[in-house]
């Protein structure tokens, strides 16, 4: 009487871990697919730059402020450019990595970012045609600038806005407009005044090139051009003029950065190998569920369905945390299956060895959990030593695939304990699956 | 408890074997530790062949050795001689010219490292003399940008090797703790040592996942290696005091053998899959862990563990054992 009672009570406390086990499948499903999978650069299609600040004469060490300033900088530019969700990282002492999703066309972004973009008004000491032309006609500032325009301190930073212009009637060039701060209007009025009908130009220069030089009319010889406006032309495109204008809002660059990495993806080869190493993998996972069945039998298949809810559990978990998916993401994730996997081998083949030795079928499946249990853990502390190496020094890829590996081991570590005991254990609550057999162990193995 | 079927034998019984195991691993030693040596032997050749003729011991992707890579898909088939002229244009003729054997339309370009204007110039002229493209991947590493990577992957091996010594010492003793790196260094030189190989036969190129690659055989190689010790030390719980070290160590070996095996089998088969399925910037990747982890599973069996058993007796006399030794003998 006393002891189907507690076997009834038993039963229901394995009902009970059932039904939650139940419900946590459910919520993750849920979650987990409830939300977008966020997608590497190396699956999506996209572009990864990574740049390097180099330093200046004016600015002769890389300091944490100057590198985020360039940050700040680039920053701006990006966001100019309509990318959705950029990342951008200061990295090492001089690294500024960038990642642009979806632009598989990495020149325009490069030409964007690459320019220091130093804006500068000059004072022409020379009329324009004396200033010397090029093979297109177009005039330059020849080989020595300083002796045909001054510096009168009109730089890009006292813009306070640039847009681009569309051309005026009879002409094809886009313009891009410029508006002034207070100070810079100032400047601008007192340079324009003192060239006003002089014949003598003033000297656009976009990172010491000369881009315009423009001449102003004798009717503004009293007052200068007013209004804290001005426009510059040239041969502009559309898109030419609307990068010039992105990269004078967003200001110069403190210093001069250069393109050192440059990953850039087109979106079919990303979907096209994300398909094929996932039907890959998904393959050969198929091949170890079998495998499981095939060789323990009863608890193979339970360890099958622990590792189903293992990796809804990891697959929801990275949607919740926001793991980006990359390849060798989906390599760790594929990797850490195989962890969970061998955590239920070191449980089953202690089963056996505790069926082999006598013991009856309830005891050796509480001693093969419990002594498995050291070997599980000193063996998932190791892997994660080795993640959290990878985690701490990787850049880029290695990271994301730490970040899998390590949160796929956390996660198998309870999976593998909890979830495949409790279902061992419902499953022994009836009493036609109690029978050694089907632990893979021969009958009179088991009664010796 | 389980210490029943561990019972010392009774003494009438003499020189029967104590222990009920079907392989003699740590007997067979000598085989084991020149079967290794035979490979590292077959790695180092490579490395210094490779040295001779590529200049490095591994032949470098790009990730190390830095360049431009362009991976085209051209609209119509192209054949490397045109594209080789193209690029003659710019002085890049001798660049490395892979073209997809199955349709002739899908270009990989190797050229030293380009800037951003070189490249675009260098697509500009392909583009008219050969024809239009799609763009599939661009990639340009620059010369440091490789040294960077080499560098923080060489000091995440030494700092995991580092982390994973105390755990070990920790754990268990000091002496297991050595011989799990010994071990491990195994995995690594071996499987450094064959991609050599695999450099100078079938031109398989290292890049920054191989070191992700390494990184990875060392967790899964100190699992098994693990794993083993840890029944070691259960074991010798069990035991008699008569029972000698090398006995306890090959009983332990024996018991989790079928682990050993199943655990790198299940884990092995989706990454077969991969390597034989898998897009092509996951299958070196693959085949690196491939390999590091079937020399993983073949070092905590056969190297580890008799190396252990090997140090024990030597330290410890006969039995290997040190609770075996006379009171106060102890170090």
């Amino acid at each position: 009487m006393a002891r189907s009672l507690a076997s009834w009570l038993n039963r229901l406390a394995f009902l009970r871990g059932l039904v939650f086990i139940l419900a946590v499948v459910v919520a993750l499903t849920y979650l987990g697919l409830s939300r977008e999978v966020r997608l590497g650069l190396d699956l999506k299609g996209g572009t990864q730059l990574t740049l390097q600040a180099l330093p200046t004469q004016e600015v002769p060490e890389i300091t944490p402020e100057v590198m985020q300033g360039v940050e700040a900088v680039v920053q701006q530019r990006i966001n100019g450019l309509g990318v959705t969700e950029p990342l951008i990282q200061i990295s090492g002492r001089d690294r500024l990595f960038v990642q642009l999703p979806g632009v598989a066309d990495p020149d325009r972004a490069v030409a964007l970012l690459g320019d220091t973009a130093q804006l500068e008004f000059r004072k022409g000491l020379v009329p324009v045609s004396a200033l010397p032309r090029n093979e297109q006609g177009e005039v330059t500032a020849g080989e020595n600038p300083e002796a045909l325009f001054e510096r009168v301190g009109l730089t890009g930073d006292l813009l306070r806005n640039a847009y681009p212009q569309a051309p005026r009637r009879g002409s094809q060039s886009w313009e891009v407009l410029l508006e002034f701060k207070p100070e810079g209007a100032e400047k601008f009025a007192q340079l324009t005044r003192e060239l006003a009908g002089t014949g003598r130009p003033i000297g656009i220069f976009l990172d010491d090139v000369l881009i315009s030089a423009p001449i102003v009319g004798p009717e503004f010889a009293r007052t200068g051009i007013t209004g804290g406006t001005a426009v510059i032309t040239g041969n502009f495109t559309v898109e030419t003029a609307t990068d010039l204008a992105i990269k004078l809002k967003a200001g110069a660059l403190p210093v001069p950065i250069r393109v050192i990495e440059n990953r850039t993806v087109g979106a079919t080869l990303g979907e096209e190998s994300v398909r094929r190493s996932l039907y890959a993998g998904i393959a050969g996972l198929v091949l170890v569920f079998v495998f499981m069945v095939a060789y323990y039998r009863l608890p193979g298949l339970v360890a099958d369905l622990a590792l189903l809810i293992y990796a809804l559990c990891t697959f929801a978990l990275f949607q919740l945390l926001g793991v980006t998916m990359t390849l060798p993401g989906i390599a760790g994730f594929i990797l850490s299956i195989g962890m969970a996997v061998d955590a239920n081998v070191l449980i089953f083949e202690r089963i056996k060895e505790e069926l082999r030795a006598g013991k009856s079928l309830y005891k050796s499946i509480s001693e093969g959990f419990n002594r498995a249990f050291s070997s599980i853990l000193d063996s998932n502390v190791t892997t994660l030593l080795v993640c959290g190496v990878l985690f701490w020094l990787g850049m880029g890829l290695v990271k994301g695939f730490a970040v899998t590996l390590g949160i796929g081991i956390l996660v198998s570590f309870f999976t593998a304990i909890t979830c495949t005991r409790t279902l061992l254990l419902a499953a022994m609550a009836i009493p036609s699956l109690r029978k050694p057999e089907l632990y893979g162990v021969r009958m009179e193995a088991a009664q010796s | 408890m389980t210490a029943q079927e561990l019972s010392p034998p009774d003494p009438a019984g003499g020189s029967r074997r104590l222990l009920d195991y079907r392989f003699d691993i740590v007997g067979r030693s000598k085989l084991w530790f020149t079967l290794s040596l035979a490979v590292l032997l077959v790695g180092l050749v490579s490395m210094a062949f490779s040295l001779a003729s590529l200049g490095t011991p591994l032949r470098l992707g790009l990730d190390f050795a830095g360049g431009t890579l362009l991976d085209l898909r051209f609209e119509r088939p192209v054949t490397t001689d045109e594209l080789r002229r193209a690029l003659q244009e710019h002085n890049l003729g001798s660049s490395i010219i892979q073209l997809d054997t199955q349709t002739g339309q899908e270009a990989l370009i190797r050229m030293p490292p380009l800037t951003e204007q070189e490249r675009l110039a260098v697509e500009e002229t392909l583009r008219q003399q050969v024809g239009p493209f799609e763009r599939n991947l661009v990639e340009t590493v620059g010369p440091t940008v490789g040294r960077l990577l080499l560098r923080s992957g060489l000091v995440a091996v030494l700092i995991s090797f580092g982390l994973i010594v105390v755990y070990l010492a920790l754990r268990f003793q000091w002496d297991y703790a050595v011989f799990a790196i010994v071990a491990l260094l195994h995995d690594v030189v071996l499987t450094t040592g064959l991609f050599a190989l695999l450099g100078l036969t079938v031109g398989m190129e290292v890049d920054s996942l191989f070191v992700v690659a390494l990184l990875t055989i060392i967790g899964f190689s100190v699992n098994d290696t693990v794993v083993i010790y840890d029944r070691i030390r259960e074991n010798l719980r069990l035991v008699s005091r008569k029972v000698s070290f090398a006995e306890v160590v090959n009983l332990s070996l024996n018991q989790t053998f079928a682990r050993s095996l199943n655990t790198t089998l299940t884990t092995m088969l989706p990454l077969l899959a991969i390597a034989i399925f898998g897009g092509a910037t996951l299958k070196g990747f693959a085949i690196a862990l491939l390999i590091g982890f079937s020399l993983g599973v073949y070092s905590s069996i056969f190297i580890a563990s008799p190396l252990l058993v090997w140090w024990r007796q030597r330290r410890y006399g006969g039995k290997g054992d040190p609770d075996s030794l006379p009171s106060g003998a102890e170090g």
